[in-house]
């Protein structure tokens, strides 16, 4: 790829960004906000550069990132998995879609008394917070994206007298992948955050806890330094599923 | 930010009218934050009474879940006064937040304990080479109860940095103790009273009785900039205030102040017969913020004690 | 499929009932843990003691009053997270440049969770249903960004293509192409942004609420008083359950070619 189309890929992205932040250093420097409660983005960033060469980042960042992984991870298998059955089978949808359509609307902070009283309140209670929350998105798309294929692939499937398993893995899943992806890409997104609020709720290091710790401390500027590096993860992860996306779908169609 | 600047010229132009009884639609607006706890119920019965009404004082009321909350909610303008507990308060103020203690709000009484160690019947909490090595629950780390229980432990020759000390909501912590998550938890009403109704919990200390009897727990707070443009009005509300302290120790056994505790804090009256409730104070006890502000220092909360003349509200409270 | 019209609805009653079946048959085990004493403790009631405090508050109105709150505020959130999310989708969807200048600033702001924004949004919200409605706002806003960004360019390229050789103009092609082929995708995004909206306004209610199912739920904890707490949190769960149907129905009668059932 010339140097001239990678530039024109981030540019403007990056350019709105700046722009933001200057908007925002200009509104505390001129008295529109408080500093105490809305610090300028020069401050944060001084901050930040302060943890970092304290070298205070890397531990909580890897207690985040590995509870992540493994949360998402336990979550997409089982959103796949369950999502494949109850996609293709009538009975199998109508035997779990009213569990998982009751559990789904109780939110995470409201379940902590049932959870601390049978999972504890460490790694394991967290990591069922995160599963729970990211597994449906997952769930949910590869049921649509299962019954949204064409009869075609799955009458081609019995012409040829594919096997379950092989119908499954050789048909269903790749037809459905574009659906799932997008899925995917959700609970990416939604097990980071839930990463960070079981941190908050159940936690005792990692970057939400950080967060919530720097709040209540009203050590605003950290606050707001963690809060960057939160952002930083996201704007990571996500660039790193497109670029992964790019490379397994590449039918997709992307400029 | 309009908003706020036509209220206070509404305000100061009340306050100077005003004498003796005003008429409702005369009453200056206050809004004070407070969370539902019996800490707080001073108010209720303030606004219950009239206290406030006969002040000039129209009492909006809203409750949130406590100073991380709060004190925001405070400095943002979202309230005029806000009850906190004394560490959150300190904290802000440590960081150059512009908050001030104008009243009173709960203390620590040894001869009316409320918030205990409970641990395990049966087992040693007793001395240093007991409490090493063991989890300690905390509502929250860096907050009032942590410092508490870290100096609990210290006051009973232990390192608190060998003692781990876990987050454990209040309502969770005697579940957290019964199936060993942790040794012992640090508990306030009704959970305490309610563990100890187990035949395998028991108390197994007073940390505030034995760190430091009499520490101000909470205070109301305003910001200094409100102070300054609102004393008059500050005046009532703590006069308004204090009398409703004053009949809420008076008519603490009552079964009229259970009901105001008990619809207010949502305690059924059956488990409030069962807990211990103190006497609110009626001043604040500066000797005590200082000594509370120390132990922070001590146990890394600050670097430095903060300036704790000028954290106090110094036409509302004798230094 | 085999069989008369009679006997697949009766198939289909049959395998509905298997899942509320599921359902009756883990409550059923909650109250026997709690009852032979499997499980002890004063926060774990029997579910039937939780039937009462909801047949309790049911019946004094307080429950129907608390979800009547919440959820008038959620889907004033709800509606306007996912108007700006479809209508920002469209575009970004349709204009790959435009989708470059506002990625990150997406990205950045996607993670981080409402339970770290809500106290710096105190500052410039108040505590009150602004807070509320902005949080449902900014929780709904994403997801149903992404799918309908997602769902605009994987609209069938054969449709696509069809509306050139037609000659169908900018207009027409948007609305007759281009809408219907992103619909799917952003019925997943509005189901999923919905529970999300249901999930952020109760927790905002239980971080900063002084009204609400959320706000009940964490004083119900601390008045320790369990029953309540699960009778509210039950209650959010058929309501959840309600909506859910609601957008499925919505659904199915504006993608009446789409999907098995």
């Amino acid at each position: 790829m010339s140097r001239r189309t990678a530039m024109a890929r981030w540019l403007p992205g990056a350019a709105s960004v700046l722009l933001v932040l200057a908007a925002w250093e200009a509104a505390v420097r001129a008295g529109a906000v408080n500093p105490a409660l809305l610090p300028a983005p020069s401050v944060v960033l001084s901050t930040l550069g302060g943890v970092l060469r304290a070298g205070e980042v890397f531990g909580p960042l890897r207690q985040t990132l590995q509870l992540m992984a493994a949360g998402y991870a336990i979550a997409c298998v089982l959103g796949i998995a369950l999502g494949i059955v109850m996609g293709r089978s009538e009975a199998g949808y109508r035997l779990f879609e009213p569990l998982v359509e009751l559990v789904r609307p109780i939110p995470k902070p409201a379940l902590i008394p049932p959870l601390f009283l049978f999972l504890g309140i460490g790694v394991k209670t967290m990591l069922f917070i995160v599963v729970l929350a990211a597994f449906f998105p997952v769930l949910i798309n590869t049921v649509q994206g299962v019954r949204g294929i064409d009869p075609v692939l799955l009458n081609t499937a019995r012409t040829f007298r594919l096997g379950r398993a092989a119908v499954v893995f050789k048909v269903v899943l790749p037809a459905a992948l574009p659906m799932i992806a997008i899925g995917m890409r959700v609970s990416l997104a939604i097990a980071l955050t839930l990463v960070i609020v079981a941190e908050m709720l159940a936690g005792e290091n990692g970057v939400g806890f950080l967060i919530l710790d720097m709040q209540r401390a009203f050590r605003i500027q950290h606050m707001y330094a963690w809060l960057v590096v939160l952002a930083a993860v996201g704007v990571a992860l996500n660039a790193a599923f497109e670029w992964v996306e790019r490379r397994l779908l590449p039918w997709r169609g992307r400029q | 930010m309009k908003r706020r600047a036509l209220f206070k010229l509404a305000a100061c132009g009340a306050a100077a009218a005003s004498c003796g009884l005003a008429r409702p639609a005369d009453r200056t607006r206050l809004r004070v934050n407070v969370q539902t706890i019996i800490d707080c119920v001073p108010v209720v019965v303030a606004i219950k009474n009239g206290y406030f009404a006969q002040e000039g004082l129209e009492i909006d009321t809203s409750t949130s879940g406590g100073g991380a909350v709060g004190i925001p909610g405070l400095l943002g303008g979202a309230y005029d006064i806000v009850q906190s507990n004394t560490v959150s308060g300190l904290l802000a103020f440590s960081q150059g937040l512009d908050v001030q203690v104008i009243a009173p709000g709960a203390k620590m009484l040894p001869q009316a304990p409320t918030t205990e160690m409970v641990g395990r019947r049966g087992e040693a909490y007793r001395t240093a080479a007991d409490l090493e090595g063991k989890s300690i629950g905390v509502n929250n780390r860096n907050g009032i109860v942590w410092l508490y229980a870290r100096a609990w432990v210290k006051a009973r020759g232990g390192d608190p940095a060998k003692v781990s000390f876990r987050e454990v909501p209040f309502p969770q912590m005697e579940d957290a103790v019964r199936r060993r998550n942790v040794d012992a938890a640090f508990m306030v009403e009704p959970f305490k009273s309610a563990a100890v109704k187990s035949p395998e919990l028991a108390v197994v200390g007073s940390p505030f009785g034995e760190v430091q009897p009499g520490t101000d727990a909470g205070h109301y707070l305003t910001t200094g900039k409100f102070a300054a443009q609102n004393p008059e009005l500050l005046r009532k509300f703590t006069r308004a205030l204090r009398r409703g302290v004053e009949w809420y120790n008076a008519n603490l056994s009552t079964k009229e102040a259970q009901q105001i505790v008990s619809e207010f804090t949502r305690l059924p009256p059956a488990v409030l017969q069962e807990i211990v409730l103190p006497p609110m104070p009626l001043q604040v006890e500066v000797a005590q913020i200082r000594r509370t502000a120390e132990l922070m220092r001590d146990h890394g909360m600050f670097a430095a004690v903060p300036d704790i003349d000028r954290y106090i509200n110094k036409d509302l409270i004798a230094p | 499929m085999h069989g008369t019209t009679t006997s697949i609805g009766l198939r289909r009653l049959l395998q509905g009932m298997s899942g509320i079946a599921l359902v009756l048959a883990l409550l059923a085990l909650w109250e026997a843990s709690a009852r032979l004493g499997w499980v002890e403790s004063r926060n774990w009631p029997p579910f039937t003691q939780v039937l009462l405090a909801l047949w309790d508050g049911l019946r004094s109105g307080e429950l129907l009053r608390l979800v009547a709150s919440t959820v008038g505020f959620m889907l004033v959130g709800y509606a306007a997270g996912s108007a700006a999310g479809i209508a920002l989708g469209l575009l970004l969807g349709l204009s790959p440049l435009a989708q470059r200048f506002a990625s990150p600033l997406v990205e950045t702001l996607r993670p981080i969770p409402i339970a770290a924004v809500v106290p710096p949004l105190i500052l410039f919200l108040g505590v009150g249903d602004a807070l509320k409605i902005f949080t449902v706002a900014f929780s709904t806003f994403f997801p149903v960004l992404l799918n309908t960004i997602a769902g605009v360019r994987d609209g069938s390229e054969v449709l696509r293509q069809t509306a050139r050789t037609l000659r169908l103009s900018r207009a027409a092609t948007l609305r007759k192409i281009v809408l219907p082929g992103a619909l799917p995708a952003i019925f997943a995004g509005l189901r999923t942004s919905l529970g999300i909206a249901l999930v952020v306004v109760i927790v905002a209610e239980m971080v900063a609420g002084a009204s609400g199912v959320g706000h009940f739920i964490v004083q119900s904890q601390y008045a320790m008083q369990p029953a309540p707490m699960y009778a509210a949190v039950a209650c959010l769960s058929l309501v959840g359950y309600a909506l859910n149907r609601l957008v499925l129905v919505l659904e199915r009668s504006a993608l009446p070619w789409h999907g098995a059932s």
